[in-house]
């Protein structure tokens, strides 16, 4: 596949699942209402159009033809209102729509991985089929209506008039020739003609096409319709149609006035008539659809969809910019000289590159409100298959995060949700009802932001953590001690550690061994933190802190002799000066130090980095209290340089290969005056201090 | 300069046999610098740039030949000094030719930067089997029109042991 391929595939799957994720939202919508509103069937039309559309264009023709068969099936329901479906096949329908939807990603997720689509459709589209059917009751009567109701579309009203004026042709074919044939009326005409073989008792709309070339626009617009006296007499006319040149699509439709013979009607063409219908719209649009499509185009086309890598590398010149600006602004060439109109301009700039700054942080910001309504349909299919009622309430869904934020903390919050459903809310509603709760569960998924950081919390309403069965579990797992005492908080803690799960049972949605360590490991690979706090029987509420952004951070600036190194500021304590006095030898040379009734192991940068200069005496240099995970300590450094907001940058791969990670050294970035500082990761400097002893 | 502008001539040369399209004499860019008294060559088409004077910031718990990083525009750059790299006493001064080698970006600390010349792809001669540990790194020899014995530095090697 060439590259030009990717790209429109690349387009298609970036355009079909957003089109998805739409979808499922107004399902969800929708379903709560038990309702399509008039603007949903108006979008899930649009959708499942597109979805087609694209679909035909890549040659996937399984989703094109479940794509299709539910494009009909809302055209009838926009035609006619939601009122057609049956208060009982409402939610067949919307678990058909779900069905359909996890078959349209499923296929998606098997096209961006290269593997052959699946093949058996009939399943999906028999159901299809059916609700159509359903929805029809009594499809011929149905069918005809519908033009006769549409008097404002164009096509159909003018069906509407052949239909009133001759009751005694009630019998038509709606056909449609190859758009952009040319000659509609001839073609026609040439139509008329082969029908005449088969049976000569009919009349057409338009009537004079033979010598009126006006209504070819007609016919090429909304299409040819030749009446029937009879169902038998059209049935044979079908045939000739078949055959007829230029045909892309026909149709039967009836007349309302007498009940038409509509079983006869449905063998001749199964559910074709309203898959027949719909392509209608290909052409034109009915004009109920257009306002709402057309409003719906003109607030996307101030949308525009960015390859991320091209932000990343906004982002990075931008970075660049602003160091660059400090460094030109406060070049040492510029000491001693006034310059009045220099400092304007250099205030001006900084002006603007703030702004700048701020823009291009802003673009790499979204909503979370797209993860967070995905765990929508999460609650709606566990509380189902699992008969627990439960509702998700949303708090903050507009909170803006960074881009690779929201990616990384998407299944740790799906994750959490599911434990929520599965473990949290209680077995029984009657155990609800007797604990004085709402029998209908709660889950409310909760995003916020608090300066530098975004709080995510997941909370539900269940039965909360049984501590001592956690604690039984760790014990017998190895991971605590037994007649240890622990607080609640670090029982709590063992949930988080790897391979517990306290549901002893496998349960399709958890239980699988993976659980909340993976949880904290990915929100900690974006920087994050996870905490658990529960009460038993009160739920349980998860929170997910996350920095804003992960590469900007503010950090501490401290120096080692020449070297500069930078302490994520979250990490420190405090900073201290001791006394030789203070500090407090053990047997193997180490070094501690007593902070308010505890003691801290001293670590010396200097001779951790075995590095030439630097101060020896502590009583000289300063002590940072840093603490991180579990470990606390002191790291004795010179001096304390001052805060400052950094722009992290990873170090070459060719410095990574030789582990200086493990020596805590995690990244760098460059200071105001184009000198590069050392970002020290607090946990690995005291693993490699601690192999070090 | 007498050998700049014969190599320039030679290139010309070439452009014409391009032209009168006769097989030409495959040849290719190298960058020649000094180390230790001795000429090494580097592909023209790995070199991004040739700096001096920039501070370096000491990296710990790397091997002592990575000088440590430096700041080029923006971009964290590696610093690695040949003379450590192949067991030879270090020299006060820096030139560094930076590379891109597999994707990564590397100064190098040369003593002096010559020249560039074009070198027929056939001239470059493989480095005896038996040659001791001076000539670890080396991927291949060529003399070059002054006389002098290229070569050719292989900047994998340098970067992977």
């Amino acid at each position: 596949m060439g590259s030009g391929n990717d790209s429109i595939l690349d387009m298609y799957l970036y355009e079909t699942n957003t089109l998805l994720e739409q979808l499922d939202g107004i399902l969800l919508t929708a379903e709560e209402a038990d309702t399509f509103s008039e603007d949903s069937v108006n979008e899930i039309f649009r959708i499942m159009h597109t979805i087609k559309g694209s679909s035909a264009m890549m040659e996937f023709s399984s989703l094109m033809t479940v794509a299709h068969r539910i494009e009909d099936m809302f055209f009838i329901v926009r035609e006619k209102g939601m009122d057609v479906v049956p208060e009982a096949t409402r939610p067949d329908l919307f678990d058909m729509l779900f069905q359909a939807v996890d078959f349209f990603r499923g296929e998606i997720e098997k096209v961006e991985n290269d593997e052959p689509l699946s093949q058996s459709i009939d399943h999906i589209v028999n159901k299809i089929n059916s609700l159509i059917d359903k929805i029809q009751g009594n499809p011929a009567h149905a069918e005809a209506e519908a033009p006769a109701a549409g008097e404002s579309a164009g096509g159909e009203a003018a069906a509407a008039d052949v239909s009133a004026v001759n009751p005694d042709y009630l019998f038509g074919i709606h056909v449609f020739f190859d758009e952009g044939s040319g000659m509609e009326n001839l073609r026609a005409f040439m139509l008329t003609n082969s029908v005449k073989d088969y049976c000569g008792d009919f009349i057409t709309s338009p009537a004079n096409v033979e010598t009126d070339p006006s209504t070819s626009d007609i016919i090429a617009d909304q299409g040819f319709l030749v009446w029937f006296r009879t169902a038998d007499e059209r049935n044979n006319a079908i045939t000739a149609v078949q055959n007829g040149s230029s045909v892309r699509e026909y149709q039967p439709v009836d007349a309302a006035k007498p009940a038409p013979p509509a079983p006869a009607e449905a063998p001749t063409a199964p559910a074709a008539a309203p898959a027949k219908e719909a392509p209608k719209a290909d052409a034109s649009p009915a004009p109920a659809a257009k306002p709402a499509a057309g409003g719906q185009q003109h607030a996307k086309e101030s949308l525009i969809s960015v390859n991320l890598s091209k932000l990343d590398q906004l982002m990075a010149v931008v970075s660049e910019i602003v160091i660059t600006e400090s460094m030109v602004t406060s070049s040492p060439d510029l000491k001693g000289l006034r310059l009045d109109n220099f400092t304007k301009s250099a205030r001006d700039l900084r002006k603007l590159t703030d702004d700048l700054q701020d823009v291009s942080m802003s673009l790499r910001m979204v909503p979370v409100s797209g993860t967070f309504q995905k765990m929508n349909r999460i609650v709606r299919d566990m509380s189902k298959k699992l008969g627990k009622k439960a509702k998700l309430t949303l708090i903050g869904e507009d909170t803006e995060v960074d881009k690779t934020i929201v990616d990384a903390i998407s299944d740790p919050i799906m994750h959490i949700v599911r434990n929520s459903m599965d473990h949290g809310l209680e077995e029984h509603e009657a155990d609800r009802i007797a604990a004085g709760k709402d029998p209908v569960g709660e889950v409310i998924l909760s995003a916020r932001h608090t300066g530098s950081e975004v709080i995510i919390e997941i909370k539900d309403d269940g039965q909360g953590v049984d501590t001592q069965a956690v604690l039984n579990k760790a014990i017998r797992q190895g991971l605590a001690i037994p007649d240890h005492e622990y607080s609640q908080k670090e029982i709590l803690n063992f949930l988080m550690m790897p391979g517990f799960s306290t549901n002893t049972e496998v349960t399709e949605y958890s239980g699988r061994g993976v659980g909340m360590d993976v949880v904290k490991k990915n929100v900690a690979d974006v920087g994050g933190t996870v905490t658990i706090t529960s009460e038993w029987g009160q739920g349980m509420t998860t929170t997910l802190k996350i920095p804003l952004t992960m590469a900007i951070m503010d950090g501490m600036e401290v120096s080692v002799g020449d070297s500069i190194f930078t302490i994520p500021i979250n990490t420190i304590q405090s900073s201290l000066k001791v006394t030789a006095g203070d500090v407090i030898h053990d047997p193997a040379q180490g070094e501690m130090v007593k902070i308010r009734d505890n003691f801290y192991p001293i670590i010396r940068a200097k001779d951790l980095f075995c590095m030439d200069q630097g101060c020896d005496n502590i009583e000289d240099g300063i002590l940072m209290w840093v603490e991180a995970g579990e470990h606390s300590y002191c790291l004795f450094v010179d001096k304390l340089m001052g805060e400052q907001q950094i722009v992290v940058k990873p170090m070459p791969n060719y410095i990574n290969n030789f582990g200086v990670k493990n020596y805590g050294i995690s990244g760098c970035s460059i200071l105001g005056d184009g000198s590069i500082s050392i970002i020290l990761d607090v946990v690995n400097v005291y693993a490699a201090a601690h192999s070090a002893y | 300069m007498a050998q700049v502008e014969e190599m320039m001539f030679a290139t010309e040369a070439q452009v014409d046999e391009y032209n009168d399209q006769i097989p030409e004499i495959a040849t290719e860019k190298y960058l020649i610098f000094s180390s230790d008294s001795l000429m090494y060559g580097i592909k023209a088409e790995l070199v991004k740039d040739i700096i001096t004077g920039y501070s370096i910031t000491y990296l710990p718990q790397v091997p002592g030949y990575v000088k440590g990083v430096i700041n080029l525009r923006g971009q964290i750059i590696p610093i690695v000094d040949i003379r450590l790299r192949l067991g030879k006493m270090p020299q006060d001064n820096f030139c560094s030719i930076v590379v891109e080698v597999e994707g990564n970006m590397v100064g190098i600390v040369v003593d002096m930067v010559e020249q560039m010349v074009d070198i027929p792809l056939d001239d470059i001669l493989p480095v005896p089997t038996n040659s001791g540990g001076s000539h670890a790194m080396v991927s291949g020899m060529c003399t070059l029109p002054d006389g002098n014995t290229m070569l050719e530095l292989d900047c994998e090697q340098l970067l992977h042991d």
